[in-house]
Formats: C-alpha cells, sequence, structure tokens
C-alpha cells in the first residue's frame, strides 16, 4: 500500500478509474503537442503520448488530486519528447544553428502586408505546416513559447540552453515563419 | 545572476527615460512577449506609443504571434486505437 498523496487507501481499480477519468481526455490536446514537437510525425506522437501517459500513470500517486493534471501531463510529454531529443542530437550538427542570418526575405512580410490582413485569411493549415517545415533548432523553441506560451527561461531550462539562444532562436524562426507565411500568401494571392 | 545569457531583470542596466526607434525594434519580442524588467518595458512602450514609425510594426508582430498562437493550437484527435492501446497497457500494469 502508498502512502502517496494521492488516495493512498484506494483499491487498484478505483485507482485506475480516477486515473483514467482524469488523464485520458486529455489525449487529444496531447497527440497535438506531440505533432507540434514532432513536426506531424503521426507515429512518433502516438508513441510519445502512450510513453507520456504511462509514465503519468507509474507516478500517478504523486499526483495531487485537484491540481491541473493537464499542465502535468503536458510536461510529462515535453521531458519525453526532449530526452529522446537530446539523445538524437548528442551527435553534433553540420550545420551551426546559431550563425545562419535570416537573409534578405526577412521582414518582407510586413513591408508588403503592414496591416496584417493576411492573418485573417490565411487558414491554420498553412501556419501549422510552415511550423513544420522549421529545422528542430528553431521549431522546438517556437511550439513551447510560442504554442504552449512558456516563459524565456521555462524554454531555456527544458532544452538545456541559455535563455540568449532561446531569444535569437525563437527571433530567427520567427522571421522565417514570417518569410513562409509571405511566400504562401502570395501564392493565395492574399496580398494586399 | 552575472551571467549575461542569462537575461531578466537583474542583469540590464537602470531603462533610460528615451529609447530611440533602433533600440526599441531591438526589444520588439521580449516587449511583447512580456520579457522585459518593468523599466524596460515603460521605456518601450513610452516610445511605441508615440511613435508612429514602430506603432504599427509593433502591431503587426503583435497579431503575428497572436495569429502564430491560435492557429497553432492545431485541431489534432488521438485515434480511437491510441486511446485503447493505452487503455490496455494501463490495466495490464495495474494486474501486473
Amino acid at each position: 500500500m502508498t502512502n502517496g498523496m494521492n488516495q493512498a487507501s484506494e483499491s487498484g481499480d478505483d485507482r485506475r478509474r480516477d486515473f483514467e477519468s482524469e488523464a485520458l481526455p486529455h489525449l487529444d490536446a496531447l497527440y497535438g503537442l506531440a505533432l507540434r514537437l514532432t513536426a506531424g510525425d503521426e507515429a512518433r506522437s502516438e508513441d510519445l503520448v502512450q510513453d507520456a501517459v504511462l509514465k503519468a500513470w507509474r507516478s500517478w500517486d504523486r499526483f495531487a488530486i485537484g491540481t491541473n493534471c493537464r499542465a502535468w501531463l503536458m510536461t510529462i510529454l515535453r521531458n519525453t519528447f526532449i530526452n529522446q531529443y537530446r539523445r538524437d542530437s548528442s551527435r553534433p550538427h553540420p550545420v551551426d544553428f546559431d550563425e545562419i542570418s535570416e537573409g534578405p526575405g526577412a521582414g518582407r512580410l510586413y513591408d508588403a502586408d503592414p496591416e496584417g490582413r493576411v492573418f485573417d485569411r490565411l487558414v491554420n493549415e498553412h501556419v501549422v505546416s510552415a511550423i513544420q517545415e522549421l529545422p528542430d533548432e528553431f521549431r522546438v523553441p517556437i511550439v513551447l513559447a510560442d504554442i504552449e506560451g512558456l516563459g524565456y527561461q521555462e524554454v531555456a531550462y527544458t532544452l538545456g540552453i541559455p535563455v540568449g539562444t532561446v531569444k535569437s532562436r525563437l527571433f530567427r524562426g520567427r522571421k522565417r515563419l514570417q518569410t513562409r507565411l509571405h511566400r504562401f500568401a502570395e501564392e493565395m494571392g492574399y496580398l494586399p | 545572476m552575472s551571467d549575461e545569457t542569462r537575461g531578466g531583470a537583474g542583469t540590464r542596466e537602470a531603462a533610460p527615460e528615451e529609447l530611440s526607434c533602433e533600440e526599441s525594434l531591438a526589444l520588439v519580442y521580449e516587449y511583447l512577449d512580456g520579457e522585459l524588467p518593468q523599466d524596460w518595458n515603460d521605456a518601450v512602450r513610452r516610445h511605441v506609443e508615440k511613435c508612429r514609425l514602430c506603432y504599427p510594426y509593433f502591431d503587426f508582430e503583435r497579431m503575428f504571434l497572436d495569429y502564430v498562437h491560435e492557429a497553432g493550437q492545431g485541431t489534432a484527435r488521438a485515434s480511437p486505437e491510441l486511446e485503447r492501446r493505452i487503455r490496455d497497457l494501463i490495466s495490464g500494469e495495474s494486474e501486473a
């Protein structure tokens, strides 16, 4: 019998039912986050969700009922992804992403459409695919900061990189996104 | 907190009363992300509110970030098979 915070005296079945009713409603949110982190890799995203939920189940006794279960699960999934990502990216990358300039295309979306009317006309799929096309080094900080709403310090801590690097990756990643959205908008004839 | 790369309130000197356009533009994302110390945040706001060049640009970047945040959420659904597999694994582990 466990003496954790979470209904220590429950039977195994009750414990499982509690977990399922608290955690499983968040599967869509977890899967969405996994897709964003893996650039839309469905099989890898399913594995990631499965790993994260099982980890959560194994530490369910340490979860305090009444606190934010969704945030707790999202953090577990994020950390699971980051652990794999660090392992996979421990070999040196041939390109130093902090040295890449965004080139002359950056800033053109603002020049072409300073009122940002294009944001009302592009559909969500455009931004989703523009984000998926970013290299991991830019995509992951953007997903964490711009979509999940983490602060710079949290992103830096999660990724194990300095805050200054988070700032420059966000800057470069956002400029790349704007360049890509500019191209989508041009293709669709959406620019004023 | 002397490490510059940590950023944040402890590492910047006090904000000047007036910022130039260039100084404000360099801080656009930190400002919009709410990551500036209060005095720098106020200094950027003072500049942007009265600058007819910076104001529309900051507004554009804010719309861009809002758009990425909203549109980037996506509408993906976990498959019923994934849910079933997870339920099976959990009951497998609870019986073990």
